[in-house]
């Protein structure tokens, strides 16, 4: 137990290090920041609501660095894609913003921004799912025809529509070789920044779908890019809660350094696994977090009278963090196991590197 | 027995239900041992 002085809170330093760890891992593996698994986590362990949330924007900016460094030691960031992005994600996060204010006056903010999350993260879970099964069964099917798999299968129609816009400008993105209007670019940072400052959410589990599926890039590049995302974003979050007093060091040091290990460890599996491994994880994470929302939604609609679905929910965030964890472990051993010609199971091969 | 024990390893959806369960009961236990009480 550690006296968190600023923040008013005594907690297991364990529990924070190993929310660290764990949410580090997944957001170095899936591109995401993991805010809306860390902080009602930090909340259920005592912090304060705003307390939380300067706590982990804080702790998901120096994540993200780490994440992001890692990831262009091993070639996943394309510049061109990130910088022209970080412009829509702007302006696209203020709108949401200003909509949420809107609904905050109105008095229903709570309900529709639950209710939206649940549909938004339920089509992204749906269309990833349907995909990437579809990949997953394209490679299985190349392994028996003895075929070479490349690390990227994927099989939706969609980038090429998108690729065929012929606004200028139009940017050669050489690390993701894409060619593809500026605009498509911006407005995928537009639209996913709408949708993260409306949901209060840093939007990693949007753009990365959105770089996979229209702008046509790999879902490692897609990762890597947007960590580049989360690491200005969660900056100048982390930025604005210092200066309101909403962070606690203490208790961003202590998840810092588990995160330190698993955003490494997440960054350097994604090279033992093939882009549809990355999309699996990506949409286990997106059906957890919809049910999770779908328990929370359910105690504000019965005037949080029935508070064992909020216990639920709690479990469930909990246990999406070390669900998710475990499989990308589990996925590394699998990779490593496979590589030495030693058996693993017949669903592994055409995922893994 | 041991084969139906293999559905868990062999099929992903298995794996997916494995891991789940896993995480769930580690989840109750941390919340057993750390945060009942504090909520």
């Amino acid at each position: 137990m550690f006296d968190f002085v600023v923040a008013g809170v005594v907690a297991p330093i364990f529990l924070l290090v190993f929310v660290g760890f764990t949410v580090g891992t997944v957001g170095g593996f899936i591109g995401v920041g993991g805010g809306y698994m860390v902080t009602p986590a930090l909340i259920v362990f005592g912090f304060p609501g705003y307390m939380a949330s300067g706590i982990d924007m804080t702790h998901i900016a120096g994540k993200g660095l780490v994440s992001t460094i890692r990831h262009r030691q091993l070639g996943n960031i394309d510049w061109t894609m990130a910088l022209s992005m970080v412009a829509g994600t702007m302006l696209g996060v203020e709108l949401g913003v200003r909509l949420l204010v809107y609904f905050k006056k109105l008095g229903i903010s709570g309900v529709v921004l639950l209710l939206t999350s649940v549909v938004v993260m339920f089509s992204l879970f749906l269309y990833t799912q349907i995909e990437t099964r579809r990949a997953h069964r394209k490679a299985e099917q190349m392994t028996r025809d003895g075929q070479k798999i490349a690390r990227e299968i994927q099989t939706s129609n969609l980038p090429s529509y998108f690729q065929r816009i012929p606004f200028f400008p139009i940017v050669r993105c050489r690390t993701a070789r894409v060619v593809v209007s500026m605009w498509v670019i911006v407005g995928v940072g537009v639209i996913t920044g709408f949708l993260a400052g409306f949901l209060g959410v840093g939007g990693g589990f949007i753009r990365v779908p959105a770089l996979v599926y229209l702008v046509g890039a790999s879902t490692h590049i897609a990762v890597g890019t947007d960590l580049v995302e989360i690491v200005f974003s969660g900056g100048y979050g982390a930025l604005r809660h210092s200066m309101e007093g909403h962070v606690d060091m203490m208790a961003v040091l202590f998840m810092i350094l588990g995160a330190m290990f698993g955003a490494q460890f997440g960054s350097i599996a994604t090279s033992y696994v093939r882009g549809p491994a990355i999309r699996y994880i990506l949409s286990y994470s997106l059906i957890l977090a919809t049910c999770g929302a779908v328990l929370r939604l359910a105690y504000v609609l019965t005037g949080q009278s029935v508070e064992i679905l909020s216990l639920l929910a709690v479990m469930l965030t909990l246990g999406e963090m070390i669900f998710l964890c475990l499989f990308i472990i589990s996925l590394v051993l699998f990779a490593i196991r496979h590589r030495h010609g030693k058996s693993v199971p017949p669903w592994v091969p055409s995922l893994v590197v | 027995m041991a084969k139906r024990l293999r559905w868990f390893i062999d099929s992903m959806f298995g794996y997916w239900v494995l891991l789940l369960l896993i995480s769930l009961g580690t989840a109750a236990g941390i919340y057993e041992v750390w945060l009942k009480g504090r909520m």
